[in-house]
């Protein structure tokens, strides 16, 4: 299945990642071999199955209660940087 | 080597007191670790208290629990309060989460130790366990070839003794694989049966926590430690199992298997395939009913597998971005910046390929020939299990086509390795339980798994045939024997 | 060149009043420490996972209700995937393509003639935490508090035909939320926001042309004056034969600048690459769990309205001004029931009640002292003026006014024998204007009037004393 640089490129994007000219390269080959494989699903016969089943009766839910985390402290344990108790990143602009 | 009884009886009659065995695992790891390379990081001052703790109970006669004082390993993708939790990525290097996963909880409430967390394959991508960023975990057996992915940490530290119990979890083949290729019982229960909470994702859909043990025994003990009900996870199930203990007694004297053609096939080593063949022949000795039949799921479900779990992992990583955990990146001016560079220098290649395929395989335009396709064909492997399970009370297998390789030799294409989960695949797309059991070893003594198949919360009859064959096999696996 | 028609769909995003966040325990209330309101599942540490609010769900089929959709009993929650720093997990839990509600619609006013704006869909979803850019520095701060809250988002169809229907829409739609309890709507808090989709096409097709999306409108007002705004702008385009020019792009409401401007464009759309949530299952509604929630649902404002005209012969504009805002109302049936007077309730909601709420946050006085305060009024004890001080003075005091008058001196004379006195005086006093109003000044009468208030520093019964000045007089 053939990929185009560009396609691929685009979908680093999308899950900011960066890839190296080399990289890209081999990504594309493994991409090809790997896409290959999944012409598979088009010789299926699907024929009467639908992605979804309802079958699960009961309504998963909790109450409307508030329940406080007793570990707050360690919540932001692992941040970087923290001021005025949020976490400080450089500036976005909208 | 511990078994789960073993201990249990010891500590009862006085043999040896917690402290004592727990000190003697910890000397153990300490010592042999070293070649294998099973911890990532080892719990040692919280083991030895807790043990302190289980021996008062003793002294003051209190009655002990499932597994009071019993050591066990977990795989580093489950949070444990407190500890470092890494999935063995770069970017969880100092994760420490401030809760347990859902399943700790309960094997803590059963009173196991945990001894420490163990190495895997990095966010659980991979079938040997090459693709931790910290270190590569040794085959027990063979210590130049790999122990399975992507659980291999927790399938070589029960095969070495490092601990009686061990858990790890299961996408694709992660928990059976490594249990093959170690030599050890591993199960992945039925999909809703052990809680997710906690366990950090690969595929939400697919992911469970399974138990290793050395013995069907063990590995019982293990699934008990852990299963049931949890609120915390809206997918897990609230379904009461039998006793297992009681339900392996029965034999399986009368009971149906089903014997997959598609499943012997596909390149598979000739070593397996007899091996496998035998012991079917030796179920059939002890009382069951063998029938072969078509199941023309492998190739198709294996792409299945990796677009589905591809995808659903690339959405679940999407957190990784250096904000609420340590970045290791400094250079950086922007926000986009800081997470790009913490993306790319903090995941591994195989991750990052994941990632690009789930992206790609979500993307418009590619939804429907992808990811829709792969989940309806999907509900076509639940329907041919279901209508198996009519038939069988079990399904069997080998576990793998391929025996223990060695480390590298099959890191050149990323394919070759995918296809080692050709027979494991389909049974997390149909949500149902499966265990691997060693079977044999091949000329070199490299172990063999064989796999029972079951239908949803059907454990019982895994245990059930996985046992009886155990029983008649009786085999050594004590992987250090001389010139090792 | 033929007239114009403008199109305007609104995508209104509300925040449902639970006490909990949707998918774990943490509190919803406002205004709390940043990073107060937190936990490993809102902050998305890994491996936590969602577990659905019951309220959420019965609020969002409630809202669907009020707004005469259909309920879609099978329903599920969806992954939209996009990375941005008030986004914890890097995806969103919405709904896609099966939402909890579609296919209602919401009256607008009398004025529009009640016309239907379409509601095309109502699904539920998870609020964001809020980024805050510091000004002086290159940093921006993150807060999580805002993040799991849970929202509705309700779309409308391109029904909407001016600027004065979308502001329309939006009180209607306001009080729908509030009076039937779902939400505070309280735009100044965050807890409704608004963007719309306006374009230009013209009268009689039904092709839709090229919209443009606003964004940042903070209040109805501002709503209603970007809309007019970016109608003014596009429809200026389509004069000159430049409609070309308008793009599909999101502009900003500068309220300051007052219109609005292209916001970043971003180069490539958004791939959001839907999918279901894995980890929450589909939902299931029964009809007997949608039909209990329906019995729960509260007089409704228009239905309101109906009852107060028809029962207490309020006109028309009245009973709007007091349905408007739900505790107005109960505030107003509170004061009925006690004076039994439904004109002169309503006429002191309308005013002094209404005009109180400029000041304080709730009605500051209680329907027993207003109702008191009525009845002291009625019986001649204080004049209208005087009650007026009264009242101002309730708003600040659980007094009653009977207590209050006392206090103040306000008690109104009436004894006709002590105000005799003072008209002989007066009128003793002031022969030239009793001359006056002899010779057919009638404006006489009113500085005499005038003078006896003064005496009797306004405290005398008017009525009385005209009555009494108006007998002396003719005897004179």
């Amino acid at each position: 299945m053939k990929v185009s640089r560009e396609e691929v490129e685009y979908i680093a994007k999308l899950a900011n990642l960066k890839f190296s000219p080399n990289e890209m390269d081999k990504l594309l080959k493994e991409f090809e071999s790997i896409l290959d494989h999944f012409e598979n699903l088009k010789k299926e016969d699907l024929e009467g199955f639908d992605m979804y089943s309802f079958d699960e009766k009961s309504l998963r839910i909790r109450k409307d209660e508030v329940v406080d985390f007793e570990n707050r402290e360690k919540l932001f344990s692992n941040v970087k940087k923290m001021r005025d108790n949020c976490i400080e990143i450089p500036k976005v602009v909208d | 080597m511990y078994s789960v009884r073993d201990i249990k009886k010891g500590l009862k009659e006085k043999k040896f007191s917690s402290v004592e065995i727990v000190k003697e695992h910890l000397d153990k790891i300490k010592k042999e670790d070293e070649k294998i390379k099973a911890f990532v990081t080892l719990r040692e001052d919280g083991a030895l208290k807790e043990a302190v703790e289980v021996d008062k109970k003793i002294a003051s006669g209190e009655k002990l629990r499932l597994l009071e004082g019993i050591p066990v390993g977990l795989k580093d993708n489950m949070a444990t309060k407190g500890l470092k939790t890494t999935c063995s990525s770069k970017i969880l290097e100092d994760f420490v989460p401030p809760y347990d996963a859902g399943a700790v909880v309960k094997i803590e409430e059963k009173g196991g130790i945990i001894l420490g967390k163990l190495n895997m394959d990095e966010f659980a991508m991979g079938s040997s366990n090459e693709n931790s960023a910290f270190f590569d975990t040794k085959n027990p057996w063979d210590l130049s070839r790999v122990p399975g992915g992507s659980s291999g940490g927790s399938a070589a530290a029960v095969s070495a003794g490092f601990a009686p119990i061990s858990y790890g979890s299961d996408t694709g083949g992660s928990v059976r694989i490594p249990a093959s290729f170690c030599g050890v019982v591993g199960l992945k229960p039925t999909y809703g049966l052990v809680s997710r909470y906690g366990l950090i994702a690969l595929a939400s859909s697919l992911d469970q926590i399974g138990p290793f043990g050395k013995s069907v025994e063990d590995c019982i003990y293990g699934l008990e430690g852990v299963q049931g009900f949890d609120e915390k996870d809206s997918t897990s199930k609230d379904v009461k199992m039998p006793d297992y203990f009681e339900e392996i007694k029965k034999g399986i004297k009368g009971l149906k298997v089903g014997v997959p053609e598609e499943f012997f096939d596909h390149g598979i080593d000739k070593e397996i395939k007899e091996k496998v063949e035998d012991n079917i022949k030796i179920l059939e000795k002890l009382g069951a009913n063998i029938e072969r039949f078509s199941l023309p799921i492998t190739e198709t479900g294996l792409s299945a597998y990796y677009i589905i779990s591809s995808a659903e992992a690339s959405s679940n990583l999407g957190r990784y971005d250096g904000v609420r955990y340590r970045v290791r990146t400094e250079d950086y001016r922007s926000f986009e910046e800081l997470i790009v560079k913490s993306r790319t220098e903090g995941f591994g290649e195989e991750v990052k390929r994941r990632i690009m395929l789930g992206t790609y395989a979500l993307s418009s335009g590619y939804y429907d020939a992808y990811y829709k396709k792969a989940m309806i064909f999907r509900k076509k492997v639940e329907k041919l299990f279901d209508d198996a399970f009519e038939k069988y009370d079990v399904v069997v297998s080998p576990t793998l086509p391929v025996l223990p390789f060695k480390l590298g030799e099959k890191r050149s294409n990323p394919m070759e390795m995918y296809l080692s989960d050709t027979f494991t695949v389909n049974i997390n797309l149909a949500g149902i339980p499966a265990l691997s059991l060693p079977a044999g070893f091949s000329k070199e003594g490299l172990p063999i798994g064989m796999q029972f198949i079951g239908d949803k919360f059907r454990e019982d009859l895994l245990f059930r045939f996985a046992y009886a064959l155990e029983q008649e096999l009786k085999l050594d696996l004590n992987p250090y024997k001389e010139g090792r | 060149m033929g007239a114009y028609e403008t199109v305007i769909g609104l995508e209104i995003h509300v925040e449902l009043g639970t006490k909990s966040k949707i998918f774990c325990g943490c509190s919803t209330e406002f205004g709390r420490k940043a990073n107060e309101n937190t936990c490993p599942v809102c902050i998305g540490l890994p491996g936590v996972m969602p577990v659905l609010n019951e309220r959420v769900v019965e609020l969002a089929v409630k809202a669907g209700q009020v707004l005469n959709c259909k309920i879609n009993k099978v329903n599920k929650t969806d992954r939209k995937n996009y990375f941005y720093p008030d986004l914890p997990k890097a995806y969103q839990i919405s709904q896609f393509d099966m939402p909890v509600c579609s296919e209602g619609y919401l009256e607008l006013g009398d004025e529009f003639q009640g016309k239907k704006v379409g509601i095309t869909r109502i699904h539920i979803e998870e609020d964001a935490g809020k980024l805050i850019h510091l000004e002086d520095e290159d940093v921006t701060l993150i807060d999580y508090n805002r993040a799991g809250v849970p929202l509705i988002e309700i779309v409308t169809e391109p029904d909407i035909r001016s600027a004065e229907e979308a502001h329309d829409f939006l009180k209607k739609l306001r009080n729908m939320l509030v009076y039937s309890e779902i939400s505070d709507c309280k735009m100044e808090e965050g807890s409704l926001r608004c963007d719309a989709n306006i374009s230009i096409r013209t009268i009689g097709s039904d092709v839709l042309n090229t919209k443009v999306e606003i964004k940042n409108m903070n209040s109805f007002k501002e709503v209603h004056k970007a809309l007019l705004k970016e109608e003014k702008r596009q429809l200026e385009l389509y004069r000159y034969g430049e409609e070309h020019k308008i793009v599909q792009e999101t502009r900003r409401w500068d309220a300051g600048k007052g219109r609005t401007v292209t916001m970043r464009t971003k180069e490539d759309a958004h791939d959001y690459r839907y999918f279901p949530e894995p980890d929450l299952p589909p939902m299931i509604l029964e009809e007997k769990y949608i039909d209990n929630i329906k019995k729960t649902i509260p007089e409704l404002p228009m239905e309101k309205k109906e009852r107060l005209t028809k029962n207490y012969g309020l006109s028309q504009k009245d009973a709007e001004v007091i349905i408007d805002d739900k505790t107005t109302a109960d505030f107003f049936e509170e004061l009925v029931s006690k004076t039994k007077d439904p004109k002169e309730s309503s006429n002191w909601v309308i005013t002094e009640v209404l005009r109180s709420l400029k000041e304080y946050d709730e009605i500051p006085v209680s329907s027993q002292q207003l109702a008191e305060l009525i009845k002291e009024i009625k019986s001649g004890s204080i004049s209208r003026s005087a009650g007026k001080k009264v009242f101002d003075k309730m708003c600040d005091t659980d007094k009653m006014p009977v207590d209050l008058i006392e206090e103040l001196g306000l008690k109104q004379i009436s004894s006709e024998d002590k105000l005799e006195e003072i008209v002989n005086e007066i009128l003793s006093k002031n022969s030239e204007a009793v001359e006056d109003l002899n010779n057919g000044k009638d404006k006489a009468f009113g500085f005499l009037m005038g003078q006896i208030m003064k005496e009797t520093k306004g405290k005398a019964n008017p009525g009385v004393v005209k009555k009494l000045l108006e007998e002396k007089i003719e005897k004179m």
